[in-house]
């Protein structure tokens, strides 16, 4: 007799890891697929770089994404306008300017706290933290025992590097790559000369 | 957006922000309640917004008009205030002195952040689109993995005894309930008192123990407690 998938052949590595994919909401991370799969880790890999050939953006309606330090089967975002109207869910509003310093802060800072937080941006961020808690991009990870009332700690979460396609905290540039030294050394002379007072009358020139 | 003629002034007034879309007098409550920050909210779009629905042949296009200035001059004046530093730090002194070099220095940190922010914001919009390959399964029983070190963390918090709050600034404590008790008894000889006129010339200390030795009175029967409603004037009457 025949089994169920009407083969009698075991499946491939690429069928046992795509299989596993599929069924994931959340990004797979190597060692998960090889503990699931039986496979060698070396193997997985391997099956991951010829999954990746065929589920690229290119070749199908499903891309293999490597995020949050794992792998994930996705819709293809070409096709994002017709899954929208097929899902026929509310979309989240949008994140404000305010939202993605916070993340920032969390991202090249972090874990901090939410007066750290606040400090680094200069006005109360409590309102856009909890925001972003419940949107489950931002979340307490541990306590800061050195401070005073022990405050928590925050940091980024899965959903966020998923969101933002990357593998890990690495993968953002770094923050001197971000600001050249030119334009911290236009912003020094800017508060040089604020601090100095109103300019002193220019030189007659002859 | 869409304004209505009738019914309340500004209840049909709906708005379409980057934040926050629907009726505007929920954006105002949502502000209110900290659910929305205000620096998150353009006021000119605001008022934008509302100047493209103005009807002026409307009926009680005053009415509205006057609606919307004060509530959008309450949000100019409550994002002013925000921005503002608490006039309690800078009376109280508490306010540090920035020199040149600790500002360039935060401005850069700022800088640096906001810069993250908008390569963050890129990323975001460059990942846009991709549903996931299944929904998210919940946890099997048993199956559920939780970091030992978390509830290790969750268990002392829960366990450990908070630290007794200092009380040295408070001072010795120079009056007793028996005292207070004593004033009430006194003061109702005459008829009924209002609590407000019972501890005018007392200090905070005082009025609470006298609050406390008038419930007491109360359970024991000695005097009635009336209140008209909720948090309203509070008036002692003797017993019959």
């Amino acid at each position: 007799m025949n089994e169920p998938n009407g083969s009698t052949e075991p499946p491939k590595a690429a069928h046992l890891v795509e299989a596993l994919l599929l069924t994931s909401a959340r990004p797979v991370s190597v060692g998960a697929l090889s503990s699931a799969t039986g496979l060698p880790e070396a193997v997985v890999r391997y099956t991951l770089t010829d999954l990746a050939r065929r589920y690229s953006p290119g070749e199908s309606g499903i891309v293999l994404r490597n995020v949050a330090g794992g792998y994930l089967l996705s819709t293809n975002p070409a096709c994002s306008a017709a899954v929208d109207r097929f899902r026929d869910e509310a979309r989240p509003a949008p994140l404000s300017g305010a939202a993605y310093e916070v993340l920032s802060c969390a991202i090249y800072h972090g874990p901090l706290t939410r007066s750290a937080i606040s400090g680094v941006r200069g006005v109360n961020s409590d309102a856009v933290v909890r925001n972003l808690i419940d949107r489950g991009l931002l979340a307490e990870v541990g306590v800061d025992r050195e401070s005073p009332g022990s405050p928590a700690l925050l940091d980024v979460t899965e959903e966020l590097l998923v969101a933002a396609g990357a593998s890990s905290r690495e993968d953002f540039p770094s923050l001197e790559t971000l600001v050249s030294e030119e334009e911290l050394t236009r912003v020094r002379e800017r508060l040089r000369t604020a601090g100095e007072g109103p300019p002193a009358e220019p030189p007659e020139t002859s | 957006m869409t304004l209505d003629p009738s019914g309340r002034a500004l209840s049909n007034f709906t708005v379409e922000l980057e934040v926050y879309s629907g009726p505007y007098e929920w954006l105002l409550a949502l502000i209110l309640k900290d659910e929305l920050e205000i620096f998150e909210i353009p006021l000119h779009e605001l008022v934008s917004l509302y100047l493209q629905a103005r009807n002026p042949e409307a009926p009680n296009v005053l009415e509205r008009d006057t609606d919307f200035a004060g509530s959008a001059a309450a949000l100019v004046l409550l994002k002013s205030r925000t921005l503002s530093p608490a006039p309690a730090d800078v009376e109280d002194g508490e306010q540090e002195e920035v020199s040149p070099e600790q500002l360039a220095e935060k401005l850069t940190r700022y800088l640096m952040v906001r810069r993250g922010a908008e390569t963050l914001r890129e990323s975001f919009a460059r990942n846009a689109g991709h549903h996931p390959s299944a929904h998210l399964l919940p946890p099997r029983p048993g199956r559920l993995q939780i970091d030992p070190a978390r509830i290790l963390e969750a268990a002392s918090r829960a366990f450990s005894r908070p630290a007794e709050p200092p009380v040295k600034h408070l001072g010795p404590i120079t009056v007793t309930l028996q005292e207070l008790a004593s004033v009430i008894r006194t003061a109702l000889v005459r008829g009924p008192v209002p609590y407000e006129e019972l501890v005018r010339d007392m200090d905070r200390l005082r009025s609470a123990v006298a609050f406390a030795a008038a419930l007491s009175l109360a359970h024991e029967g000695h005097l009635r407690l009336l209140q008209p409603e909720p948090l309203g004037p509070l008036t002692l009457e003797p017993a019959e």
